[in-house]
């Protein structure tokens, strides 16, 4: 059985990016979900299948570091990881989103061999 | 230090559209003193606080804005449409996040608010007394766009 991502990023072209990229890297995956906000994951992540999470960190509604909270209290999906796509490259918000359970980070802007460098070891 | 910072500017927008927009640009030589304009329809912001306080705005022409979100995304794109709202929005984000990244590296420490978009022409930012600008423009085939910067220094 193939694989699952959610694409969580509130620009829909960015969205579209990191799906281009990870064919672009040559990393299929069976159903790419896309949220625009933390809430709208955490919902996905409750109904789908999804074996890894791409989360921006900053959105509005419920931020990444918001929801990496939120997940990381919730039995049922807390073990899914989460791998930050963001502009924030600071060590205190990439070490908090690590502390709540994030499992690596890319910086925009990135290339596909940087996510392929990144999230193929993860899957 | 306003050159250093348009050079951070240069950088960030050249990696930017390097490796997102895969479209090459080349750029003009900066402008400090205002007198600099771009006719421009859209133009996305992003505010900054912290050490730093002011605004990155990319200012684009409509055909302009429309080649940048088809190198985006892969796809032709005929009118302003919220895709071109998104991707000029993102772009402006990548900008403040690169050079966010070059500020720190000069100890000013700078964060980022969420971009917005507006659509108008020639749109004009207007900042507080004693606000430096900066705007520097690049070209593409289709024509010229601007980043401007707008900022007070609190510290460095």
């Amino acid at each position: 059985m193939g694989k699952n991502v959610l694409l969580v990023d509130d620009s829909s072209t960015m969205r579209k990016i990191i799906g281009r990229s990870l064919r672009q890297a040559g990393i299929d995956f069976d159903n790419i979900f896309e949220a625009g906000d933390g809430q709208e994951a955490l919902a996905v992540l409750e109904k789908e299948s999804v074996d890894i999470v791409l989360s921006d960190i900053n959105m509005p509604n419920m931020n990444g570091i918001e929801f990496l909270r939120e997940k990381a209290g919730r039995d049922a999906i807390k073990d899914i990881p989460v791998l930050m796509i963001s502009t924030e490259t600071g060590d205190d918000i990439i070490g908090e989103a690590k502390s709540l359970g994030a499992v690596g980070s890319i910086k925009k802007p990135f290339t596909p061999d940087k996510v392929n460098e990144v999230l193929g070891p993860l899957l | 230090m306003m050159e250093i910072i348009a050079g951070y500017v240069k950088d960030a927008t050249f990696e930017v559209f390097e490796s997102m927009v895969m479209m090459e640009i080349a750029s003009g030589e900066p402008n400090y003193n205002g007198s600099k304009k771009i006719d421009s329809i859209i133009s996305s912001m992003i505010g900054l606080a912290g050490d730093l306080k002011g605004m990155v705005v990319i200012h684009c022409p409509e055909e302009v804005a429309k080649k940048i979100t088809s190198g985006m995304l892969g796809m032709e794109v005929d009118e302003v449409d919220a895709d071109v709202k998104d991707a000029l929005g993102e772009i402006a984000n990548m900008v403040a996040g690169g050079l966010k990244v070059s500020l720190e590296g000069e100890g000013c420490n700078v964060e980022l608010a969420l971009p917005s978009t507006v659509i108008g022409r020639s749109i004009r930012m207007s900042s507080g007394v004693g606000s430096k600008r900066i705007m520097v423009p690049f070209n593409i085939p289709s024509g010229e766009f601007g980043v401007e910067m707008n900022y007070v220094m609190s510290s460095v």
